[in-house]
C-alpha cells in the first residue's frame, strides 16, 4: 500500500527552497520536459537496422558530429544538446514503440529528423496529444504540411508534389518527344508524386507501381523492365527509395538496357555512395543518370557548406564518407541549433514551435531553396536542381560544376519557376548566431 | 515477396483470451442473508440475490471495513458444442467471481479487506442486470457485515463496463472504482469493431458465413454455432494460406472466396485483405506474439525486415480477429435476442475513411495504394448488413456509461486489447476531462482550491520486440502473451498495483499522485500513467 510523503520541517523545507530558487535564478529556467539548466533532450527514429538502413543509418552520427561540436563551443545559451537516438529498422509498429520511449520515458524535449512518412504517420497520434515539437521531418510527403492535421510538425525537404512538378518542368524543357516511362513506390510517396507531375501534365507511356519494398522481390523487377519495353521507353523516372533505384539498375543490366535508357532519379533515391554499396561493380553503370537535389553536391569543394560540415564530419563523425546522408544530418542539426536559440534562454515546446513560425524561414540552411515557415505555413524548401551522376556517384550540376539552377514551385497549383539559386550564407565557423 | 525458405508454419490460433475463469466453489444458498462458514482466519459467505444470481463473500478475521466487489467479464450465454474449436464445450455456469484471480484475492484478504463478487443472475451482456445484481450485493454486504465502511468496486471487461455503470449510479456510495479492460460506453459501440471484421471476413473470405441476423430461438443458436465452426475454419485457412505467401510471394486465399473477388483482388496477398479489415475494424495490429516488428534471422535481413512489415500485422491481425470474430458471433445472437432482432447495420460506414490513417501506415503490409484503393472499392460495393430499426431501438435502452465520476476511479487496459480497445479508456478519459475542466472552473470562481482529478489511467504498453522464431524461422505462439497485448492481460503486480491505488483513495478521498505515483507505476512495470497519453478511439466513436 502506498504512502503519500508530505514535506515535513515546513520552515526549514521553505528556507532551502527559497535558496535553491536563488541559485537557480542565476541559471536559466527549466521547467520545459526534456529541458534541465544544462541540457536540452532530442530524439529521432531512424532505420539504423534492416533493408532500408544502407545510407539513411548515417544521418544519425552526422547530427551528433554537429551537436558534438556545437557543444564543444558551448552549446546552446548554455545548455548540451543530447540526441537519443531511436532504431525504428523503417517499420511503423516499431516507430511507434520506440517514440513512445522517447516521449513517454526519455522525456524529450522534441523529436527532430525523424524518417519515413508512413513511420511519422504511426506516431502522428501521440506527437499531437503530447504537443512534441517534430522538427525537420526527413519525408516530402506534402500531407504533413497541413498544420491542422500536424500543428507541431515541421517538414523540410521539399514535397514530393513539389518534385514531381519540377522534374515535369525539365522533362518537358529536355526531353520532349522522348517516351518516358514513370516507376513510383505506391503509397503516400508514390501518390504525392502523381499528383505533382499531373500538374505539371506530364505524360508517360507507362506508369508503373510497386508496394513498398517489393522491388526486393526479382520477379517484381522483371515486371518493371517488362512494362518499360513494352512501353518503348527510352527515358524511366524513378521515384522510389534508394534500394529500388539499385534493384531497377540491376533489372536493366540483366536485360542489357543500361545506355539505352536514360534514368532521371528522385532524390530520395540517388545518393551516389549509397548506390554505390548497394551495387557494387556495378555501380558505374548509373553513370550519366540525371538526379534532382535540393541540397549541394556533397563533391562540391567550392561550396561553403560542404566545406565546413565536412570539417566538422572530420573532427567529429570518425571520418565518415561524406554524402548526402551526412549532409542531410549536419544540415537539420544546424537549422535544430537555430530553432533551440530562437526559442530563448528558458525554451518550451511553445515557444520552439513559435521561433520556427516566426523567423525559420530566414535562417541559414545548405538547402539552395528558401523555406517557407511562417505562423500560416509549415512548408520547408520548395524547390530542386538537377545534376549528372559521375562515375563516382557525385552528382555534378547539368549546369556545370558549383553552377545550380534552382526550379521553384509549392505543392498546389503555382508554376514552375526557375531562378539562380540563392541561399544566407554560412555563419562563421558552421556556429550560428541568430 | 518471399521471406524465408525456412518459413513453414504460422500457428496463431488460440483463444485463450475467451477462456471463462473457473471457481470451483458453487453457491447453494438462496435469497435472503448469506450463509457463513464461520471459519478463521478468513470467513466465506454463499448466496443469492433476488434475482437469482450466486454470489461469494470472503472476510477475513481482521477486516479493516473495505470490501472490494469484483465484476466478472463476459461469459457466453449459450453452451458451445465440443466439435467447435478453440472454444468448444464450454457450458454457461454463472459461479460467482470475488476477484481477477486467486492470488489477488489472497493479497487483499491478507491485507484485511474483504471480497465479493457475484457470478451474474444472466450471462451475456448483462450490464443492467449486472449493475442491479452489484447494488443487491453491496447492501446485503452492510447488513451483514455492520464494520463495513468503505465499497470499492472494480471488474474487468463487461464487468469494467458493469463497475462504471455502477459507479455513475451510486456516486459517492463507492470510494473508488475501477473499470479495467472496460467495455465501450454501449453494447452498440462494443461490437462495432467486432461486426465490422465479421463482415469482412465474410465478404472477403467466406459468404456463406451469416454473420448475424440469426433467426429466433434453436435455429439462431444452429446458426450462430455454424458461423463459428466457418469463421474459425477459414481463419485456419487464412493462416496456411499466409504461411504459404510469405514463403512463394504468389497470393493464397482459400478457397471459400467469392469468385469475385478472386476476379478484381486475386493478385493480391489475402494477408493484405486480412490486414485490412482489421484495420478498417480497429482491431490492434499487435497481437499476442506479433510485434510487427520482428523477423526471424539477421535484423539486416530482407527476410527479417520482410516478416516484420509484411507479415506480422497481418498475423496480428488473424490473432487478434479469431478472438472478435467469436465474440462478434455470440455477443451479436445474445445482443439480438435480447433486442428482438439485428442490430449490426453498415449500410452507411464508409470504410474507406475509417481506414485513412491506417491505410497509410501500413501502406507496405497493405500491398501498397493501388490494392488497397481496390479492395475498398469492392468493400464498398458489396452487400451491406441492414439492422432492423426497433431492435436497434431496444438496444440502444439498454445500459450505458456516460464518463460521469464521482469518487476516484482507476483505468488500466493495454494497448493492444483486441476485445475492449484501449480507446474506450481513452473515451472515458475524455469524456471526464470535460467535466473535471467544469470542476476547476467552478472551483476558481468560488475561490476554492482547484481540487485534484478523480481519475488514473494506466496503459500496458507493448515491448519493443517480442515475436519469437524457433529453428527453422517459424514464430512461436505458445510462449505467454506480451505486456500489452490480448484481452484484459495483467500481471500480478498490475492487479496488485491497481489495488493499491484504490486502497489509497478509498482510505484518503483522492489519488496518490506526483512522485509515489510514478514511482508505483514505473515498479509494476510496462505501463504509463501520462495524463495525456490518447489511444486510438475506436472507430465507433472517431473515423480518425
Amino acid at each position: 500500500m502506498f504512502v503519500q510523503r508530505r514535506t515535513k520541517g515546513g520552515i526549514f523545507a521553505a528556507a532551502v527552497v527559497a535558496a535553491a530558487a536563488l541559485v537557480a535564478s542565476a541559471l536559466p529556467a527549466h521547467a520545459e520536459t526534456g529541458v534541465t539548466s544544462s541540457t536540452i533532450k532530442l530524439g529521432v527514429t531512424i532505420p539504423l537496422t534492416g533493408a532500408a538502413a544502407p545510407g539513411y543509418n548515417k544521418i544519425p552520427a552526422a547530427m551528433n558530429a554537429y551537436f558534438s561540436y556545437v557543444n564543444a563551443n558551448g552549446g546552446v545559451n548554455g545548455r548540451q544538446i543530447k540526441l537519443v537516438v531511436k532504431d525504428d529498422a523503417y517499420s511503423p509498429a516499431q516507430t511507434l514503440s520506440v517514440t513512445n520511449d522517447l516521449i513517454l520515458k526519455d522525456k524529450v524535449f522534441a523529436l527532430v529528423g525523424t524518417l519515413g512518412t508512413a513511420n511519422n504517420e504511426a506516431t502522428t497520434r501521440l506527437v499531437n496529444s503530447q504537443g512534441v515539437p517534430r522538427l525537420f521531418v526527413n519525408t516530402g510527403f506534402s500531407g504533413f504540411a497541413d498544420m491542422k492535421k500536424y500543428p507541431t510538425t515541421f517538414p523540410l525537404f521539399p514535397s514530393y508534389a513539389t518534385e514531381a512538378k519540377v522534374m515535369g518542368k525539365y522533362l518537358a524543357d529536355n526531353f520532349a518527344g522522348h517516351k518516358v516511362a514513370l516507376i513510383y513506390q505506391d503509397d503516400d510517396f508514390g501518390m504525392d508524386a502523381l499528383k505533382g507531375f499531373s500538374t505539371a501534365g506530364t505524360n508517360f507511356v507507362a506508369k508503373i507501381p510497386y508496394a513498398a519494398l517489393s522491388q526486393a522481390d526479382p520477379s517484381v523487377v522483371g515486371k518493371w523492365i517488362t512494362s518499360i519495353v513494352a512501353a518503348g521507353a527510352d527515358t524511366v523516372v524513378m521515384f522510389g527509395v534508394t534500394s529500388a533505384t539499385g534493384a531497377l539498375a540491376g533489372g536493366l543490366y540483366k536485360a542489357n538496357l543500361i545506355g539505352k535508357v536514360q534514368l532521371i532519379l528522385g532524390s530520395v533515391g540517388s545518393d551516389g555512395t549509397t548506390l554505390k554499396g548497394l551495387l557494387g561493380p556495378l555501380a558505374p553503370a548509373l553513370a550519366g543518370s540525371i538526379a534532382a537535389s535540393f541540397l549541394p553536391s556533397p563533391a562540391d569543394a567550392t561550396d561553403e557548406y560542404i566545406t565546413q560540415f565536412k570539417a566538422i564530419n572530420a573532427q567529429y563523425n570518425a571520418g565518415a564518407t561524406f554524402d548526402n546522408n551526412v549532409l542531410v544530418g549536419m544540415n537539420t542539426a544546424m537549422l535544430t541549433v537555430q530553432a533551440l536559440r530562437a526559442a530563448g534562454t528558458s525554451p518550451t515546446r511553445a515557444s520552439l514551435i513559435k521561433a520556427i513560425e516566426t523567423k525559420g524561414s530566414t535562417w541559414a540552411s545548405a538547402a539552395f531553396s528558401p523555406i517557407l515557415y511562417s505562423p500560416t505555413s509549415h512548408v520547408g524548401y520548395t524547390g530542386y536542381w538537377f545534376g549528372k551522376l559521375g562515375l563516382d556517384g557525385n552528382a555534378v550540376s547539368v549546369d556545370g560544376p558549383g553552377k545550380y539552377t534552382l526550379y521553384t514551385t509549392d505543392s498546389g497549383s503555382a508554376p514552375v519557376v526557375k531562378a539562380v539559386a540563392s541561399r544566407p550564407a554560412m555563419p562563421a565557423k558552421g556556429l550560428p548566431k541568430n | 515477396m518471399k521471406i524465408s525458405s525456412t518459413y513453414k508454419k504460422v500457428a496463431v490460433l488460440a483463444a485463450s483470451a475467451l477462456a471463462a475463469l473457473a471457481f470451483t466453489s458453487a453457491p447453494t444458498a438462496a435469497h435472503a442473508a448469506p450463509a457463513c462458514d464461520g471459519k478463521v482466519p478468513v470467513t466465506s459467505c454463499i448466496g443469492a440475490t433476488s434475482d437469482g444470481a450466486p454470489y461469494s463473500m470472503m472476510v477475513p478475521a481482521n477486516f479493516n471495513g473495505t470490501v472490494y466487489l469484483y465484476s466478472h467479464g463476459y461469459r457466453y450465454n449459450v453452451d458451445i458444442p465440443s466439435a467447435i474449436p478453440l472454444i468448444g464445450g464450454y457450458k454457461i455456469t454463472n459461479t460467482p467471481q470475488p476477484g481477477p484471480n486467486a492470488t489477488i484475492i489472497g493479497y487483499l484478504l491478507s491485507k484485511g479487506y474483504a471480497v465479493m463478487g457475484s457470478g451474474f443472475a444472466r450471462q451475456g451482456w448483462n450490464g443492467d442486470s449486472g449493475v442491479a445484481t452489484d447494488v443487491e450485493l453491496i447492501n446485503t454486504f452492510k447488513t451483514q457485515f455492520t464494520k463495513t465502511t468503505h465499497v470499492i468496486a472494480w471488474g474487468e471487461s463487461l464487468g469494467g463496463f458493469i463497475t462504471q455503470g455502477l459507479a455513475e449510479k451510486l456516486g459517492t456510495q463507492l470510494s473508488a472504482a475501477a473499470p479495467l479492460c472496460m467495455a465501450s460506453s454501449t453494447v452498440e459501440a462494443e461490437l462495432k469493431m467486432a461486426g465490422d471484421f465479421l463482415w469482412g471476413v465474410k465478404t472477403f473470405f467466406d459468404p456463406s458465413i451469416k454473420a448475424g441476423n440469426y433467426s429466433a430461438g434453436a435455429a439462431g443458436y444452429a446458426e450462430a454455432m455454424t458461423d463459428l465452426g466457418k469463421v474459425f475454419t477459414v481463419m485456419g485457412k487464412l493462416q496456411a494460406g499466409i504461411g504459404k505467401e510469405l514463403v512463394t510471394g504468389a497470393p493464397s486465399w482459400p478457397d471459400t472466396t467469392p469468385a469475385a473477388v478472386k476476379s478484381m483482388l486475386g493478385t493480391i496477398p489475402s494477408r493484405s485483405a486480412l490486414l485490412l479489415i482489421g484495420l478498417m475494424a480497429g482491431l490492434p495490429a499487435q497481437s499476442a506474439h506479433f510485434d510487427g516488428t520482428t523477423g526471424p534471422g539477421s535484423p539486416n535481413s530482407s527476410s527479417y525486415t520482410g516478416f516484420a512489415l509484411l507479415g506480422s500485422p497481418a498475423l496480428a491481425i488473424l490473432e487478434n480477429g479469431t478472438n472478435a470474430a467469436a465474440l462478434a458471433i455470440l455477443a451479436t445472437l445474445d445482443v439480438e435476442q435480447q433486442a428482438g432482432g439485428a442490430t449490426f447495420d453498415n449500410t452507411k460506414t464508409d470504410y474507406a475513411a475509417q481506414v485513412a490513417s491506417e491505410a497509410s501506415t501500413y501502406s507496405a503490409a497493405l500491398s501498397g495504394s493501388t490494392a488497397t484503393n481496390g479492395m475498398l472499392a469492392y468493400l464498398a460495393a458489396a452487400p451491406r448488413a441492414t439492422a432492423n430499426p426497433a431492435a436497434v431501438t431496444k438496444m440502444r435502452s439498454l445500459l450505458q456509461w456516460t464518463g460521469k465520476i464521482s469518487v476516484p476511479e482507476v483505468t488500466m487496459v493495454g494497448v493492444s486489447d483486441p476485445i475492449t480497445p484501449a480507446g474506450d479508456s481513452t473515451y472515458l478519459a475524455n469524456q471526464y476531462a470535460a467535466q473535471y475542466a467544469a470542476q476547476i472552473k467552478a472551483n476558481i470562481k468560488n475561490h476554492l482550491p482547484r481540487g485534484s482529478s478523480n481519475l488514473i489511467s494506466i496503459y500496458g504498453l507493448t515491448p519493443t520486440h517480442y515475436t519469437t522464431f524457433d529453428a527453422t524461422g517459424s514464430p512461436v505462439t505458445s510462449t505467454p502473451a506480451a505486456n500489452g497485448t490480448n484481452h484484459c492481460n495483467f500481471t500480478t503486480a498490475q492487479y496488485k498495483t491497481v489495488a493499491d491505488l484504490l486502497a489509497y483513495a478509498s482510505t484518503n478521498g483522492k489519488h496518490l499522485s506526483g512522485g509515489p505515483l510514478l514511482t508505483a507505476v514505473r515498479k509494476m512495470g510496462g505501463s504509463t500513467v501520462d495524463l495525456k497519453f490518447q489511444a486510438a478511439l475506436p472507430k465507433y466513436y472517431s473515423q480518425d
